[in-house]
């Protein structure tokens, strides 16, 4: 089976820095990938290449086998990809279902389908009593599942999640995890990057590790992190120390 | 075109150019520090404006020293017009920086209350000050030059250089600059922010004080006077990069001499639709402004 | 997926009350048609005039809202259209004898040019730059009319303004000898832009603008491409705009650039919808009901002895909003009303 998602040799500069060199991954049919490295290894900026937010200097970027690098933002969510933000950026003065039939107006412009659509999300998301509250009065959780939900209206065949349980309790941690497993149930492929080694480790099914943009190894979560180059990228961070 | 004629306006240009800076700073040093837009800016030139003409009326105070009242009668305008009216607003925001258009809004409202009640109080005729005294123009290499407006300029220059001095070494003034850095981290390191805030109006509307002293001179004073220097000091401020200093003076005299030049060669009109223009293409490509960092 | 189990407490509130329209449609249907009954029942000239110029404001803060209230932006310029469109209709009728009534419509898509020309390299500009480059963009405009006696065989009377001669009652030329077709023309133009907002709000144009006024990146993340929505929203604003200043070249025939190109014009349609309520339908028609009264009596009956009196009050009204009502007084108005015909807080 093709990737849904398929990297070659995509590289980005910013002027002395290179932030990604040289980086080619793929992301399989309904497969939970996770990308992970330390600080400023270049995931975020990886990610907002495929997410349309940065143009790669050099390198193709395949969805389906269509190359979509360096189209914009709107384009790629068109193409079917659905991605969140680091910081949750929900339309605060909206509510829940508003924010919600947002999503569903890219692929729709009926408002009342949108809304029916938005209701069964936001029961999907577990917000179904949140559901006419401003987005301003949610909590960070909430906020950030909202985000999640908004993307899935765009019904996107690649999901992409920036730090998906930052500041998140673990009891939330774990409802998100359940959440995205959820989605990933519905068919939906996921790219996620991460700081969070333990929802990395439960969640994907295959982890990238990338280091000052390049990408050092790749597989299965349990074999990676035992790698020497891995452990090596990671020395001195805690996970590795209570590991070692 | 006369060499003469056009070393002329040049000149004319630099002056005047010197003065919209020196009339911009405090519009620049309001944004860089509150992230305001102080769209009454204008309005605060003409109140100085009108305090140095009726010290002038009613008490025959001369315009030169009405400065020693008009500085510090300025400086607790704006205080208290932060303190009072914009704080409120600052506290309210829990983000970093103010929302801009609210900050906009309000000092907009500021602006309709003080150019109308100005209008109301002291009706739309065009007033100017008439000094005992006749100050000759200086020769220059054979250009006349107009003298209150030599001392506009050079006031202009003093001026900024001495405000990035004292905000570079005194006490206050590194507050400031904190605050404008970050204004929870200048919280947080014990400095009083709300107080900051005022006393930088404050200095902002000082500046103006002086100016508006200064001008007093040769500007014929109205109501409605304070908008074209309000917007004039938008451009200057856009121009040398919102929040530079020295940019503020530099934007100032390359307005100052575009327009005395072009309209020796155009209208005063087309000059003035050409400042205008120019403005509009340096906000949509180089909205940092020719001095300040892309 | 389980959703159908979830209990969905209570519906939308057009469903659970058994009015046949959402309240704020309601509130509007029954102050136009009111509206629509008042020159039968009172005819002092100067009451009909102060209600032509409360439904003139409304609309123009409708034309301004529509793109500024729903996106986010403030634009102080908005008057480049309303002289743009006066001019364009003054000008057809007295060189080419085109009546006002077509004239209008070419100086809306005249308008419409201008800002797609104007939006689309200034609406990608934050916060005060956009207002700013509007406010310069309109004086620009203002400053070359208010200068230029004859562009190209044009007549257009520089400072002096346009005089549209009298033809008398003549409805082919936009003249009527009594004000009450006025009244009539400007109520159905604000019950159209009412209803435009309206519509616009609960269609795909209307989320699309919430979502960029909320956050840019976000929007364009769930496919929106701001620029399209922003300038097909600032088009029509602008076409509602100019066919307001076509109306008003009408009603007083006579147009200058301070009146309709000025900053003025811009401010008093920016300030009635924030102080309306910025973003709603009914706000900048709230807000004008409120703002206008204050200049008609500051006028009217202190005999224009305080000149600049109504504008000090907008400051203060526009101050006090800003700190108190930041989202415009319909909004505690709606909360205060919804309470005490006890239905259920609605949004919109």
């Amino acid at each position: 089976m093709t990737p849904i998602l398929e990297l070659a040799n995509v590289s980005k500069r910013f002027g002395g820095i290179q932030a990604v060199k040289d980086a080619s991954f793929s992301v399989g049919q309904g497969e939970i990938l996770g990308l992970i490295g330390p600080n400023g290894a270049g995931k975020t900026t990886a990610f907002n290449m495929i997410a349309g937010f940065f143009k790669p200097d050099t390198g193709t970027i395949r969805l389906e086998g269509k190359d979509i690098a360096g189209k914009k933002p709107w384009e790629i969510c068109e193409a079917g990809i659905g991605r969140t933000f680091q910081l949750s950026k929900p339309f605060g003065d909206l509510t829940v279902v508003e924010n919600l039939m947002v999503g569903g107006f890219a692929r729709n412009r009926d408002r009342r389908v949108n809304r029916e659509k938005a209701e069964e999300m936001s029961a999907f998301l577990g917000m179904a009593a949140k559901r006419n509250i401003e987005a301003n009065n949610l909590t960070a959780f909430d906020r950030r599942k909202l985000e999640l939900g908004r993307a899935l209206c765009t019904e996107p065949k690649l999901l992409l999640m920036d730090e998906v349980v930052a500041g998140a309790t673990p009891s939330e941690a774990g409802e998100m995890v359940e959440l995205v497993l959820k989605v990933r149930a519905r068919g939906i492929s996921i790219l996620i990057v991460e700081h969070v080694m333990k929802v990395i480790m439960s969640l994907s099914d295959r982890v990238v590790v990338l280091d000052y943009g390049e990408m050092i190894a790749s597989g299965p979560p349990k074999e990676v992190v035992s790698q020497p180059a891995v452990l090596k990228a990671y020395f001195g961070e805690r996970y590795v120390q209570s590991r070692a | 075109m006369d060499f003469f004629i056009l070393s002329f306006a040049v000149t004319n240009g630099l002056l005047l150019g010197g003065i919209y800076g020196g009339v911009a700073l405090g519009l620049s040093l309001i944004f860089g520090v509150l992230r305001v837009v102080n769209f009454a800016h204008g309005s605060f030139l003409m109140l100085s404006l009108y305090i140095s003409f009726w010290l002038w009326s009613i008490f025959g105070l001369d315009p030169y020293l009405s400065a020693l009242i008009n500085i510090p009668a300025m400086f607790m305008l704006g205080f208290a017009v932060q303190a009072l009216i914009i704080s409120p607003l600052i506290k309210r925001e829990s983000a970093l920086v103010v929302e801009p258009l609210s900050a906009l809004l309000l000092t907009a409202g500021i602006f309709l209350v003080l150019d109308n009640a100005a209008l109301m109080a002291f009706g739309p005729d065009v007033r100017a000050v008439q000094t005992s005294y006749y100050m000759p123009s200086l020769m220059l290499g054979g250009i006349p030059v107009n003298s209150q407006r030599l001392i506009g300029a050079v006031a202009a220059v003093i001026v900024a250089a001495a405000l990035s001095w004292w905000l570079r070494t005194s006490h206050l003034g590194r507050s400031i600059r904190a605050t404008a850095q970050n204004r929870d981290a200048a919280a947080m390191s014990g400095i009083n922010v709300p107080f900051v805030y005022a006393v930088t109006f404050g200095i902002g509307c000082g500046i103006l004080g002086l100016f508006g002293a200064l001008m007093s001179t040769f500007i014929p004073i109205s109501p409605s006077i304070g908008l074209s220097f309000g917007i004039k000091s938008f451009i200057v401020v856009v121009l040398g990069g919102l929040g530079s200093i020295p940019g503020c003076i530099i934007g100032g005299i390359v307005i100052g001499v575009f327009e005395a030049v072009a309209s020796q060669f155009v209208t005063a009109t087309s000059a003035a639709i050409g400042s205008l223009a120019l403005f509009v293409l340096i906000l949509i490509f180089r909205p940092a402004g020719i001095m300040g960092r892309a | 997926m389980n959703t159908k189990t979830i209990p969905l407490e209570r519906k939308d509130v057009e469903k659970t009350t058994s009015l046949p329209l959402r309240p704020s449609s309601l509130v509007a249907v029954v102050v136009l048609g009111v509206l629509a009954l008042v020159p039968a029942l009172v005819s002092d000239s100067f009451f009909i005039h102060s209600l032509i110029m409360i439904l003139f404001f409304a609309y123009m803060s409708t034309a301004w809202n529509f793109v500024c209230g729903y996106v986010g932006q403030l634009s102080l310029g908005h008057t480049m259209f309303s002289g743009a469109g006066g001019y364009c209709s003054v000008l057809l009728f007295t060189q080419l004898g085109v009546s006002p009534w077509i004239g209008m419509i070419f100086g809306g898509f005249l308008a419409a040019f201008l800002s797609v020309l104007i939006g689309l390299p200034t609406f990608r500009l934050k916060g005060p730059y956009f207002t700013l480059t509007m406010i310069a963009c309109a004086e620009i405009l203002r400053i070359w009319v208010e200068n230029t006696n004859d562009f190209y065989g044009i007549p257009l009377k520089g400072a002096e303004g346009l005089v549209v001669p009298s033809m008398g009652d003549d409805v082919w030329a936009f003249q009527f000898t009594s004000k009450i077709p006025y009244f009539y023309i400007i109520l159905i133009m604000l019950a159209v832009a009412i209803f435009a907002t309206r519509l616009m709000e609960r269609s795909k144009l209307g989320y699309c603008l919430k979502a960029i006024r909320g956050d840019r990146d976000a929007a364009e993340a769930l496919g929106i491409n701001p620029t399209r929505y922003t300038t097909l929203a600032f088009a029509i604003s602008a076409f509602m705009t100019a066919l307001g200043g076509s109306f008003y070249a009408q009603f007083f025939r006579y147009i200058n650039p301070e009146r309709n190109m000025g900053l003025e014009l811009s401010i008093d349609m920016a300030v009635m919808s924030i102080i309306g309520g910025q973003g709603t339908v009914l706000g900048p028609l709230l807000g004008a009901a409120i703002l206008v009264p204050i200049a008609e009596a500051a006028r009217g009956t202190l005999g224009g002895s305080f000149l600049g009196l109504h504008l000090v009050i907008y400051g203060l009204a526009l101050i006090a909003c800003v700190l108190y009502f930041p989202k415009g007084v319909i909004h505690p108005l709606g909360r205060f009303f919804s309470r005490l015909f006890g239905l259920k807080e609605t949004r919109g």
